[in-house]
């Protein structure tokens, strides 16, 4: 690495090396195309897969997808942005209250109320974003620690609206699929699932769409240097509360589709402190700042806990799941899904189609890399991988 | 810049004063900045160099003065706008985003160019897409231009110094500046690589064109490409002209090697 800053800075000299070690895959190319769509192709087999289980482990999937949506939310403040937030669970609960409150007292349809819920979420996650302009670190954790705390109170205290500790039950009449789905209500979980499924879908897309734009690099820039990303022209304070309200609508979308799941909310049933903590724990444990993350740590949140208490029974488990937690978190604190890209880059790296070295290969195929001096064209940039 | 000829200050700052409290970093600080030149800025530690650089990126609220920058009253101006008015900086200790590559870093040097919205960036719009395919081209060229293109996938925060030095320039330079100021950009390296960075700087400027705003402490790089240089201590200028005047001044001398008893 040393020899790098050895080399004289002066004379510009492009060279032919390869990218990077290992194989080099294109952003783009035809293998890069094909390895895409093999893998939509198997998340969509397993989903069909999925769907012939039982009513009851499509109900547990269907959790794991409501939770990773909710999860890949916090992702984009606390992974991304670098903001923590121990309040997503408020998000979650006021998406989950605004579908119950709306279909049980003022008789909406459940699918519109989840744009309502969206919204709501985005309004509040920008009222909550607005401390992180002057408070940092742990302190805006604590502010954020707050609202979570306030959440289940204030559902308590507007006792008439949301039924108070009595908790607020979505009769199933009310959640019956569409007609057209031709799926009965008995049968509605396997709706809920289809729902859940396509709306991870979706905002996984979204998620990565905005990542790997300029929006997304602006995120990541004031969660590494925050001055530093001012200095460049960023406008940190936009970046910090767009995206908490971006979060939140995400996580909120999460909570009313757990509404749906569950038809029975209750403030201190799902909506407490400790579902905050289960999606950072999921965040952490899946990878921060992936985008595959959010889905890892929703499995590992979901099953883990089952898993140590069929080895470990009673009490005993829930020690063996912390232990579990402590061993995963020393081990690999990039969490799964950022272990496994580590893994992953020794083999293959993936590079767009843009790289100068890959340009001059594409102009002069086969050639000895071009004599010092020149100066490298613009690279062809039709071929941007950018996913619609 | 209508009416504006290459001998009207492109930097104007008049009569800065910064007070921390009952300390004061700067007192009725005075200097012009023209297009295109290297101007060095001296002075021996304290003096107050860096708390300018903050002023002019709009860090520190001056007490009293002015700056203007290309006509325009730079102390109207929020800090995320100066980067789009065409000030860029380096800084004193790197300033990196250590987990981005070093080509992300350099592109998100043009983070004051349009296109960052969230909006067009969940939906991944075409017409923000062909404006970060252009911008990454551009990028690429800066950092083949500046070497980095060994590194260009790597994360910044692993690299040597001095290769992150360049990094940073790269990023200054995304910005396509008119000025560029750089905060000590010589400090920690070695002294073949202090007379290669000399070099790089004066290739660049008279590539790009932009004004250097210079603070150093490495008497060889200020003087041997500074075209003009301005000495301070405790907070005010004692000196300003040419490297060689600077030099002999009696009083840039004293305030580096004491005054005779």
């Amino acid at each position: 690495m040393t020899a790098v800053a050895d080399r004289p800075t002066t004379t510009p000299a492009p060279r032919g090396r390869p990218v990077a070690p290992g194989r080099v895959l294109v952003r783009g190319s035809a293998a890069h195309r094909g390895l895409q769509v093999a893998g939509l192709l198997l998340v969509v087999a397993l989903l069909v897969w999925a769907s012939t289980w039982p009513l009851f482990r499509m109900g547990q999937l269907t959790n794991v997808f409501v939770l990773a949506i909710a999860i890949a939310g916090l992702n984009l403040v606390t992974g991304y942005t670098g903001l923590l937030s121990i309040g997503h669970s408020a998000f979650f609960g006021l998406g989950a209250y605004t579908t119950g409150v709306l279909v049980v007292q003022y008789g909406f349809d459940a699918m519109l109320t989840v744009p309502v819920a969206i919204g709501f979420c985005f309004v509040a996650g920008l009222l909550v974003g607005l401390p992180s302009l002057r408070i940092h670190g742990l302190y805006l954790a604590l502010v954020t620690l707050a609202v979570g705390v306030a959440f289940p109170e204030l559902v308590r205290r507007f006792d008439d609206l949301t039924g108070g500790a009595a908790g607020l039950v979505i009769r199933a009449r009310l959640l019956t699929p569409p007609e057209w789905t031709g799926i009965s209500r008995a049968q509605r979980g396997i709706w809920l699932f289809w729902v859940s499924a396509i709306a991870l879908v979706l905002v996984l897309l979204l998620v990565r769409n905005l990542t790997r734009s300029r929006a997304g690099l602006a995120m990541r820039a004031v969660r590494d240097h925050e001055l530093a990303a001012a200095a460049q022209g960023v406008h940190v304070a936009r970046v910090k509360i767009l995206t908490f309200g971006l979060s939140a609508a995400i996580t909120g979308l999460a909570g009313a589709l757990f509404a749906m799941y569950v038809g029975a909310l209750a403030p201190d049933g799902s909506f407490t402190l400790l579902k905050s903590i289960e999606l950072v724990t999921g965040l952490v444990l899946g990878g921060a700042a992936t985008l595959l993350g959010p889905v890892v740590g929703a499995v590992a949140v979901v099953f883990l806990p089952y898993l140590t208490s069929l080895v470990a029974p009673g009490p005993v488990s829930g020690i063996a799941f912390g232990v579990l937690l402590i061993a995963l978190v020393f081990l690999m604190p990039e969490g799964v899904v950022g272990r496994a890209q580590i893994a992953l880059r020794r083999v293959v790296t993936v590079v767009d189609a843009d790289h100068p070295a890959l340009a001059r290969t594409a102009r002069d195929p086969g050639g000895p890399p071009e004599p010092d001096g020149q100066q490298p064209g613009p690279p062809p940039s039709t071929d941007e991988d950018q996913p619609r | 810049m209508p009416g504006a000829d290459a001998h009207d200050p492109l930097l104007e700052v008049r009569g800065v004063a910064v007070r921390f409290g009952g300390v004061t970093a700067l007192r009725d600080l005075s200097f012009d900045v023209r297009p295109g030149e290297i101007c060095g800025l001296i002075g021996p530690n304290g003096a107050g160099k860096t708390t300018l650089f903050n002023c002019i990126t709009r860090i520190y609220e001056p007490a009293e003065g002015s700056i203007r920058f290309a006509g325009r009253d730079l102390l109207a101006v929020p800090a995320h706008r100066i980067a789009g008015l065409g000030i860029a900086r380096t800084f004193q200790n790197l300033a990196l985003f250590g987990s981005m590559t070093v080509l992300d870093n350099v592109l998100t040097g043009a983070a004051a160019q349009p296109g960052t919205g969230i909006v067009p960036g969940l939906l991944a719009w075409p017409g923000a897409t062909r404006r970060t395919a252009a911008l990454r081209a551009r990028a690429w060229e800066l950092v083949e231009q500046l070497e980095l293109l060994d590194v260009a996938l790597l994360p910044a925060a692993g690299l040597p110094f001095g290769t992150r030095k360049r990094v940073e320039l790269a990023r200054a330079l995304m910005a396509e500046p008119s000025l560029l100021l750089l905060d000590e950009p010589a400090g920690g390296l070695t002294h073949a690589e202090v007379d290669e960075l000399g070099g790089l700087l004066v290739a660049l400027r008279d590539r790009f064109g932009f004004a250097a705003l210079l603070v150093e402490h490495h008497m060889g790089l200020v003087m041997g490409i500074s075209d003009r240089v301005v000495a301070m201590d405790f907070g005010r200028r004692i000196a300003a002209g040419s490297p060689d005047e600077v030099r002999r001044d009696p009083a840039v001398v004293a305030a580096y090697l004491g005054r005779a008893a």
